[in-house]
Order: structure tokens, then sequence, then C-alpha cells
């Protein structure tokens, strides 16, 4: 497991009057489930894609087991590697014309063998239950189907971290369910699951440690009981107050 | 389109080698082109309706429907072939129209009718290709016979755009048609010039997100992707010869 830390990030969109990311620092931690939680705009998505190397903090570092990602061709592939991200619209992340092949995409890029590659493909095919869809057409999925395959996609290249941003926003209980069995399985392989998600009510029954990201700040990190009862994330987060341990929104 | 694409992923030939799919239709229109009498036409579209039907187990109502289409496009294009306009009486059957007189002549009939009976014949063996094999096994073979990568990138990323963007046209007419965007005529064209501007838009954005995702996956300009496995059976080169043959026989035939 490699260690991935983020070193007091700063981030500012291109045009942009105010931080997206501000002294935002954060260690991930080996085989946990980490919720981050957050209201829109808040920078959830900017640090997301900070974790991955798509994009290059304005002052600050991204470490890997200590050194720091020098964004060339080679560290950003070794980033990459330990570090898998998957964004809510699968229809965004899939780009060819088959399961099996788009799978293949990332283990390719890692320059491993055609042989290692079907293997790593038929792996993360049976993680995510989609053995039956590697001949299908992407286009010919469901919503749910799609999710797994970028799901897939990114497993394939064998990440010891896995973000998952939103992804299970748009999905039934059903698929939402079959999406955490499979970060289960990742976590029961000491793999770090993060999920970016609105759903307080899942971050508090599933997630070890909860972040909280308000104005481009990393407002809360700790255990779920410990940052839901914090009066300051209760506010931030619109959480009725009739019960303290209750993740309910506030009614208006 | 999703019809073909439907059924080039189930159907029997799906695993035989595009290589030889391809090759057999290639091989099958230069017979048809070349040999040229209309027999051979007609044993051409006999051999790929029945292949197509019989060999690729496709539903007979799927192969005859494409092509009937394409029958009746060919059909508009030959009228011209067809009937003759002229200001002068012509000999034979006539029509007068004001001062235009429309003529009908045997041999243009029977040039027309050769012209369609090949094209048939060969649209026949396109759509058997088309119907049995999907994009994704004709970049593969592109792949393998080296034409360029970036042209076979943008062939995968055009036919997968194809289906994200309809999905999405599809939601926003939907959205358009829920607040009574096609309620008039005037409101309609108005509403598909939104859609056509928005759709843009969209697909730079879907464009954009789409990169961001293979940036992840450590893409770097190539989309680098495991080559299909695929059979040759044997049986394909005896029907390759029994059509030779045929349509040779067809050629000669007195």
């Amino acid at each position: 497991m490699c260690r991935v830390a983020l070193d007091r990030l700063h981030y500012r969109y291109p045009g942009a009057a105010d931080d997206a990311l501000r002294d935002v620092s954060f260690e991930f931690p080996a085989g946990q489930r980490i919720a981050l939680l957050g209201r829109n705009g808040s920078g959830k998505s900017t640090l997301v894609l900070h974790c991955n190397g798509l994009l290059r903090p304005r002052r600050g570092t991204v470490r890997l087991d200590g050194q720091p990602v020098a964004y060339d061709r080679r560290s950003l592939l070794r980033l990459r590697r330990h570090v898998g991200v998957v964004f809510q619209n699968p229809d965004e992340q899939l780009f060819s014309a088959s399961v099996a092949e788009d799978i293949s995409l990332g283990p390719l890029n890692l320059g491993l063998s055609q042989a290692e590659v079907r293997d790593r493909v038929q792996i993360a095919a049976a993680l995510c239950d989609i053995e039956p869809l590697l001949e299908r057409p992407t286009h010919a999925l469901s919503g749910g189907e799609k999710t797994r395959v970028a799901l897939a996609g990114i497993l394939a290249m064998d990440p010891d971290i896995l973000i998952a941003d939103e992804v299970t926003n748009s999905l039934d209980p059903w698929m939402r369910q079959q999406v955490l069995v499979i970060f289960e399985r990742l976590v029961a392989q000491a793999k770090t699951v993060m999920l970016a998600t609105h759903d307080l009510e899942l971050a508090r029954r599933w997630a070890d440690r909860v972040l909280v990201m308000e104005a481009g700040r990393l407002v809360a990190n700790g255990r779920p009981a410990q940052v839901f009862a914090d009066p300051l994330v209760r506010s931030l987060l619109a959480l009725d107050d009739r019960n303290a341990g209750s993740t309910h929104p506030k009614e208006s | 389109m999703r019809l073909i694409d439907t059924y080039a992923y189930a159907n029997r030939l799906r695993r035989f080698d595009p290589a030889l799919k391809v090759g057999l239709t290639l091989w099958v229109i230069l017979l048809c082109l070349t040999l040229n009498r209309p027999l051979v036409s007609a044993a051409t579209l006999a051999w790929m309706l029945a292949l197509g039907m019989v060999w690729a187990g496709l539903p007979a109502r799927v192969v005859l429907k494409l092509l009937f289409v394409e029958g009746m496009f060919l059909l508009l294009g030959v009228l011209g072939i067809i009937v003759t306009a002229g200001l002068e009486p012509p000999v034979g059957p006539t029509l007068q129209i004001g001062p235009l007189w429309l003529a009908v002549s045997p041999e243009a009939v029977g040039t027309a009718l050769a012209l369609v009976g090949r094209s048939l014949g060969c649209a026949a063996a396109l759509n058997l290709l088309a119907l049995t094999t999907p994009l994704v096994d004709l970049i593969t073979l592109g792949r393998r016979l080296h034409v360029p990568e970036l042209l076979l990138d943008l062939m995968t990323l055009t036919y997968r755009f194809i289906f994200t963007l309809l999905e999405c046209l599809e939601r926003m007419r939907l959205a358009q048609e829920a607040r009574l965007g096609y309620a008039t005529p005037h409101r309609a064209l108005s509403s598909a010039a939104w859609i056509a501007a928005n759709l843009l838009t969209e697909t730079l954005r879907r464009s954009r997100q789409l990169q961001l995702a293979l940036e992840c996956r450590g893409w770097e300009g190539r989309l680098r992707v495991l080559p299909g496995e695929y059979v040759c059976p044997r049986h394909t080169g005896v029907i390759a010869l029994l059509v030779t043959g045929t349509l040779i026989a067809a050629w000669s035939w007195r």
C-alpha cells in the first residue's frame, strides 16, 4: 500500500475570483472507507481531481510515498497507478464500443503484457460482477451497468486508493447496494475507498472516516459520530438538531 | 443504426474473424461488378440473403427491411435514367405535361434495372457485413492492417459519441416537449434550434470530461485496447468457393 498525502493544497480555477481549495491537508489511511461531504461548490470534485494529478495545485504538494509528485509523465503515471478516480456520469468515462476493450485501456497504458491485461480485465469484471457484460457494446448497458463498467476500468489498474466522485447519487437503492458491495471487497483487500457524496445517512452508516468540505476548506475530518456531532458541521450540512446523532436534513 | 448494431452483436458469425467477413464481402462485390449480367446480380442477391438468414441466423424481416429501404432509394435514383424529358416529342411511349415531353424507352428501363440489380447485389453483400460485424471488430481489423492510429481512435470515439449524443438529444427533446416546446410549428422550429445549439456545447463539455476520465487511466494520446479473439472456421472457404462458382456459372450461362 502506497502513502498518498495532500499537503496544504491551494487551487484557483483560471478566471475565478476565489480559491476553490484553501489550505487542504489530508493523508489517506490504508484500508478505510472515507466519505467526503460538502455542499455543491464546496470543493469536493476539485479535491478529487488533485488526488489523481488531474489538477495541479497553485500552492502545496501532493506526496506519493513521501515524495512530491513532479507532474511529469512518469510521476503522473505512477500516481494514477495508485489512485483511481471514478466520476459520476459513466457515459463520460466509457470511450470504447465494447466493455472488455474499455476495461483494458488502463492496464495497457501501465505497460502490462496482453496476457496480464486479459487477467486484469477478468479480475476487475469479477470484482464488479460484470463478467456476462464483457462482450456487450457499452452503449447498450443500463446506467447501473455502465457505472460498474466504469469502476472496473479503474479497478483493472489495481489502485491502492479508489475515489468515487458521487457515483452512487444517480443509482437506485439496489444498484447503490451493488456498488457498496464492490467497495467492501476493495476494503477487504486493504484498499482505501473514498466516496464523495451528498447522502449523509450513507456516510454515517458506511464510512470509517468523514471529511467535510466548505468553501474550499476541509472543515472536519474524523469518525462519523464525532463529525456529525459537531455543531458547525451540523449547520453546514443543514442537519436536524433535535437528535444529536441524526443525519436527517433540517426541515425548513 | 441501433437495429444494425444490435444484430451485429447478436448473430452466429459474431466471433468470426472480421478479415474473413470483409474479404468475402469485397470478393462478392468485385464479382458482382465485374461479371456484369442481371443473372449474376440476382444470384449475388440470393446468396447474400441466404447467408444472412441461414448462416448468420438473422431474422428475415430485418434483412429484407434493410434491403427494401435501399431498394426504394435506388429506384428513386434511377428514375432519371428511366424517364427522358425534352421539349421535342420523342419516339416511344410519351406523356406531355405542358411544353414538356416525358418518355420511357425499353433500353433505359433495361439499363436502370441492371443498375438496380447490381447495386442491390452489392448492397446485400455490405448488409451482410454490417449486420454481422460490430464496428469494434472492423477497428480491430484496421489495427491489424496498420491503418493510422489517429483515424482508428477517431472512429472509436465518433461511434461511441453517436449513441451518447442520441441519448442526450432524446432527453433534451423530452424536456422541451414537457414544457410545450413542440406545441406549434414555430415553437418546434425554435426548440429544435435550441437543441442544436445546446448539443454542441454539451458535446464539448462531454469531450472534456472524457479526456479527464481517460487521463485518470493513464491515457497519453493513444487509445490502446486489447485485440479481440476470433475464430476462422474452414467452412467459410467452402462457402466462398460455392458463391464464386455460382456467380461464374450465372455469368457464363446462356
